[in-house]
């Protein structure tokens, strides 16, 4: 499987979704979903690939997503402080679709 | 005299209780450090056996959030250290997918995948790395506070 512009690829899926589908929460998803590509794009891949070859179940992939969005939360917590964030700052609809277009992307390759 | 020297002592003071007080961030803690590196240790160590059954090191898991319940509440009643706290309540927080939401798996599903476990360790240590290199950034933070002092004072 090419994964070369795997996150090229999940990124304009997605902001083609938040055009379709998520008008109203535009903006907010956007800057989350910039957030999360920039500091997971290497992790998407490496995962993207075990997915594809079978090395990890749909299951293990959805957890390794989510705990990409603790760690960010994290990140986020400790630079920016407890009072400018929610803990919860990627919004879930994010993570959904993402997890949502790896696995339609590996079908469609595989 | 000896009271021109009272005001300046109450002065020097002062300013360091508003500097301190301003940053609102808790001072580097060496038992911190130290807590926070031996469970990293214990933890990978742990979690590199999730390729046989939890029920053979439900011990030693219980054991691991034992520690971790101690310095939590350590963490909890040391003033100004909100984020160190918060940090350590994801990381320990069941729902959440790291530490404790590693072990909830591994104990759901008896066994996990090697590959899994390799993956999921990274995103652990990450998180763990993140808790040690903010405390050590602590040091930094109030040696930088201390020089601002000084300079000002001089």
């Amino acid at each position: 499987m090419n994964t070369n512009n795997l996150v090229q690829e999940i990124k304009e899926k997605v902001r083609l979704l938040i055009a379709e589908s998520y008008k109203d929460f535009k903006p907010g998803l956007e800057k989350d979903l910039k957030t999360f590509l920039e500091t997971s794009a290497e992790k998407l891949e490496r995962w993207t690939i075990l997915y594809a070859s079978e090395g990890i179940n749909e299951e293990e992939l959805e957890w390794l997503l989510k705990s990409q969005v603790d760690l960010i939360s994290l990140q986020a917590l400790q630079t920016a402080g407890i009072s400018k964030i929610k803990l919860n700052a990627l919004k879930n609809n994010i993570l959904k679709l993402i997890f949502e277009i790896i696995i339609s992307l590996v079908v469609k390759r595989s | 005299m000896k009271h021109l020297k009272l005001i300046a002592f109450l002065i020097a003071l002062s300013f360091i209780t508003i500097s301190c007080d301003s940053t609102r961030t808790a001072l580097f803690d060496p038992y911190s450090y130290q807590k926070t590196t031996e469970i990293k240790v214990e933890a990978i160590k742990i979690m590199d056996k999730a390729a046989t059954p939890y029920q053979n090191h439900k011990q030693e898991v219980e054991a691991l959030f034992l520690e971790i319940e101690k310095l939590q509440e350590y963490e909890k009643n040391k003033p100004n250290n909100e984020i160190t706290f918060a940090m350590w309540q994801v990381l320990s927080n069941k729902e959440k997918n790291l530490l404790a939401g590693f072990f909830k798996r591994w104990e759901s599903k008896e066994v996990l995948s090697p590959l899994f476990i390799d993956e999921s360790k990274k995103q652990i240590l990450s998180a763990l790395d993140l808790l040690i290199q903010y405390e050590i950034n602590k040091n930094k933070k109030s040696k930088e506070q201390l020089l601002e002092l000084i300079n000002l004072n001089s």
